[in-house]
């Protein structure tokens, strides 16, 4: 478009690219890496649109939430299992799944439905995330049963054709060489490896070289079959569609999905390390990465609700705690920040900043200073009240758009919460204290995994 | 697609002191963005002051005589709104998001941070760390580096070829007198629009931005003067290879020189050229390079907008080996576009692509008061909402005039990444 704004692209548009930023360039006061954090930072309008929840025969739980506001519709279909179910033999098996869907199924080849939705210009995204798999669209109200039955043949019959699947592992491990371009994704890949061991949590999402090579096309059959059934998907529909009619489409396209007599196993989970570890990467970079993580329990935990608070008081925005004391006060960095992002098993905290790599030594030390201080002195009555409100606004302005709000709330389904948890989780955060706040910090803010990366010079 | 004819849905007030307003009721949402734009960008600087007008955006929020530094921010955000800005060739801007009812507190707040901006001498210097920092981190991200010199190539002797971020030296030179000069003469109302989108009405939103934005700065007595440079066309083809330290994959991208914000409907058309080249996986770059021969990783294709000129790009990822070979075949393809016009079901893919992201980028407040700021500083605000309608009016005819007008494959520049070996 004429127009570019940074960070207002459309959310999973179908065939994106792999580099970011274009001409003209743009500057922002502050931009944060947390992409990879998927945190809870979505949000939900005031004027809250009705929600109406419904399962059907086969299982299949269908959310509409009706908002005529603007002519667009948005659904999402949330596949319950993703990078989190792989051995890890087979990791990047859930993400190559994805990116295969759009391109065949029993009935249509991949051009034919590239071509079915880009000549109606809407979109349609496929993801894989550590705990679900995606499948999303977006059309005018006039397109969306087209785009929808669509999507429905997509979840149900992917035919994973052999040349496709040459393309799109191929391409897989072209974007696993690509991470290596960047700083900060080498070092947090090195971070999580460290926190998780063999946990499925500590690969990338896409996979390691040596895993993608060994995939097949039955790997992604097997793997549909055992995990795309009904009742383990979340349909939400949201935007100018009425609720009859929205169940109705769902009914029609997805009603005569058939689940499989059997139950899917529950995931079964690996330790994962206590002890920290302190790496060094050597790289000739202009900047040094410093990453510091500290594990963290699951979305399931009662620590959760403190975790996130301390995480906005600590890592969220321009007038938060690391920003304030290492940019705004000591210069030390341009881009610093932290993320507790939320998981079905373990989690962790992590805090980040790029710096001069003479700088590395103090600002690393003034990160674990400021996050485990937080562990011996109680937040005051003022930063309290004021984290909450910040985290609570914040989470309100991440459900302004119909599929903002369609994903957090399908979200909260596949996590087993509920759509109720948008309130549970709004109602906990009011509720807690600063001696609970404390008590968790003091538990979990305690002996960080840290990576560094920069010059060879400067991290000996 | 959508078929009635968009009229621009807000309204656009000139105060009496020359600053513009523009607004949007949303009665359904609420939330209220106040973003204001400034016609104060790198192109504004005078050449050795390179970095100035982006270092004075960080600047604006270190305080005024009645804000501490950090005040405005922690005010915001604990009240759950954010703020940002950001700053380009063109323009520099501010903006926040609040709860409606919050407009009226936090507002004079805002207009407080940007008229009157403190530049302390202390935080000058501190900041200054802060930006160097941001400079660091660009470089170490070559998609920055190659399209700084690709926008170097284009054009050289004007401020576009220039990094918005400014250099080390330069910036290491500057003091904060010069800063103050540069805001003094800039931060004018006659060079400002205020845009207010969302859930509170027009006639509230007028009386509080006149209460907020008066008391401008005096304008300096001498003040230093933009040398933006100028723009020449060139013929033949400009190429560049640079070695990146680090890459694990070439880039090519190639650029051509665009219609100007007088001419609306071709700079649309080149929007619709954009889209048929590289957007989808059906358009036809992306089909033949991506999916057919598998020479590329990905390819893209951008048109953007700017006051003095505008740029049209195609961006590829891909191995060192097929660099040349894209390159040429690209050109070849460009030249059938030249002869053959544009299948009409092709173009209406395209059109019917750009008029539905139009409608998906126009959902939110904090995106309307994005497009109507961009559009108020390199045309008018009213302009946005003619986009749809210039899409629609293309044909295969007006398409196949822009590539013989705009993108000659005898007149571009094109910059190549490769792997230091």
């Amino acid at each position: 478009m004429l127009f570019h704004q940074p960070g207002s692209g459309t959310d999973f548009r179908l065939f994106g690219s792999v580099g970011p930023g274009n001409w003209p360039p743009v500057t922002l006061r502050s931009i944060h890496l947390s992409t990879v954090s998927n945190s809870m930072t979505l949000s939900s309008p005031a004027k809250r649109p009705i929600l109406h929840r419904t399962v059907l025969g086969n299982g299949l739980t269908v959310l509409v939430i009706e908002n005529a506001v603007a002519d667009i519709v948005s659904a999402r279909l949330l596949i319950k299992a993703g990078t989190g179910r792989e051995a890890r033999s087979q990791a990047g098996l859930f993400s190559l799944l994805a990116s295969l869907l759009t391109k065949g199924t029993t009935h249509r080849s991949s051009m034919d439905i590239a071509e079915q939705v880009e000549s109606v210009g809407a979109s349609v995204g496929t993801d894989a995330s550590v705990d679900y798999s995606l499948i999303s669209l977006k059309t005018v109200t006039a397109d969306f049963e087209t785009i929808l039955a669509l999507v429905a043949e997509i979840a149900r019959d992917p035919s994973f054709p052999e040349a496709e699947f040459d393309l799109e592992r191929y391409l897989t491990l072209q974007s696993l060489r690509s991470m290596k371009e960047q700083p900060f994704t080498l070092a947090f890949n090195a971070l999580r490896a460290a926190m998780y061991g063999d946990h499925p949590y500590g690969l990338p999402g896409i996979g390691t070289e040596a895993s993608v090579a060994n995939l097949t096309p039955d790997d992604l059959r097997q793997a549909h079959q055992a995990f795309f059934r009904p009742d383990n998907c979340i349909m939400v529909v949201s935007g100018r569609i009425q609720p009859e009619a929205a169940i109705a489409l769902a009914e029609h396209y997805l009603g005569d999905w058939a689940a499989p007599e059997t139950a899917i196993p529950a995931p079964s989970y690996p330790p994962v390390p206590t002890t920290a570890t302190h790496a060094v990467i050597p790289q000739s970079t202009n900047q040094s990465i410093l990453i510091l993580g500290y594990p963290t329990p699951a979305v399931h935990d009662p620590a959760y609700a403190a975790l996130k608070l301390l995480s906005t008081y600590l890592g969220n925005g321009l007038s938060s705690r690391l920003f304030v004391e290492l940019r705004e006060k000591r210069g030390l960095a341009y881009d610093v920040s932290a993320f507790y992002p939320t998981r079905l098993s373990h989690s962790q905290f992590v805090a980040h900043m790029g710096t001069a790599p003479e700088n590395q030594a103090i600002a690393l030390q003034g990160l674990r200073h400021e996050i485990e201080r937080l562990g011996q002195e109680p937040l005051t009555k003022d930063d309290l009240e004021a984290t909450k409100n910040k985290l609570l606004g914040q989470y309100a302005l991440g459900k302004q758009t119909n599929a903002q709000l369609g994903q957090l709330l399908g979200w909260y389904e596949v996590l087993g919460l509920g759509v109720e948890f948008d309130q549970v989780f709004q109602d906990t955060i009011r509720a807690i204290t600063a001696d609970q706040a404390l008590a968790v910090a003091n538990r979990y803010f305690r002996d960080p995994f840290t990576v560094v990366l920069g010059p060879e010079l400067a991290t000996g | 697609m959508i078929t009635t004819t968009l009229t621009f849905p807000g309204t656009v007030h000139r105060l009496e002191n020359g600053l513009t307003v523009v607004h949007q009721h949303m009665p359904a949402t609420p939330v209220v963005v106040a973003d204001v734009w400034v016609n104060a960008g790198a192109a504004q600087e005078p050449q050795d002051w390179m970095g100035m007008a982006h270092f004075l955006e960080h600047m604006v929020f270190k305080g005024t005589e009645r804000l501490l530094p950090g005040m405005f921010d922690h005010t915001i955000e604990t009240q759950g709104g954010f703020s940002n800005a950001a700053t380009s060739h063109d323009y520099a801007h501010f903006y926040m998001a609040v709860a409606a009812d919050a407009l009226p507190t936090t507002l004079p707040h805002l207009a407080d941070l940007v008229l009157h901006a403190a530049i302390p001498a202390d935080e000058f210097v501190r900041e200054r760390q802060v930006v160097l920092e941001e400079i660091r981190q660009a470089h170490d991200d070559p998609d920055w580096v190659g399209f700084q010199a690709l926008s170097e190539q284009v054009f050289p002797d004007h401020a576009y070829g220039r990094p918005v971020l400014g250099t080390a030296e330069i910036l290491a030179q500057r003091s904060p007198e010069e800063m103050r000069s540069f805001h003094q003469r800039h931060y004018q109302p006659d060079n400002m629009t205020v845009v207010i989108a969302g859930g509170i009405p027009l006639e509230p939103t007028l009386d509080l931005v006149r209460q907020a934005f008066r008391a401008f700065p005096t304008p300096p007595t001498s003040p230093p003067a933009a040398t933006p440079g100028k723009i020449e066309s060139w013929w033949g083809v400009r190429r560049q290879v640079l070695r990146i330290p680090r890459l694990e994959h070439a880039r090519l991208t190639m650029a051509w020189m665009g219609p100007g914000i007088d001419d609306l409907d071709a700079a649309c058309g080149m929007d619709i050229l954009s889209t048929l080249l590289a957007e989808g996986r059906s358009a036809r770059l992306v089909r033949e390079l991506r999916e057919e021969r598998q020479w590329v990783l990905d390819i893209n294709s951008s048109f953007s907008l700017q006051r003095d000129c505008s740029l049209f790009t195609l961006q590829a990822w891909l191995a060192p080996e097929v660099v040349d070979a894209v390159e040429a075949l690209i050109c070849e393809r460009l030249s059938t576009l030249a002869v053959q016009t544009v299948p009409l079901a092709e173009l209406e893919r395209a059109q019917r692509l750009l008029v539905n992201d139009f409608a998906f980028s126009t959902e939110t407040p904090g995106q309307l008061a994005g497009l109507y700021g961009y559009y108020s500083v390199v045309a008018a605000a009213a302009d946005s909402y003619s986009y749809p309608h210039r899409i629609r009016a293309h044909t295969p005819a007006s398409i196949a005039r822009l590539v013989n007008t705009y993108l000659s494959t005898n007149a571009y520049a094109s910059t190549v990444l490769l792997p230091t070996t």
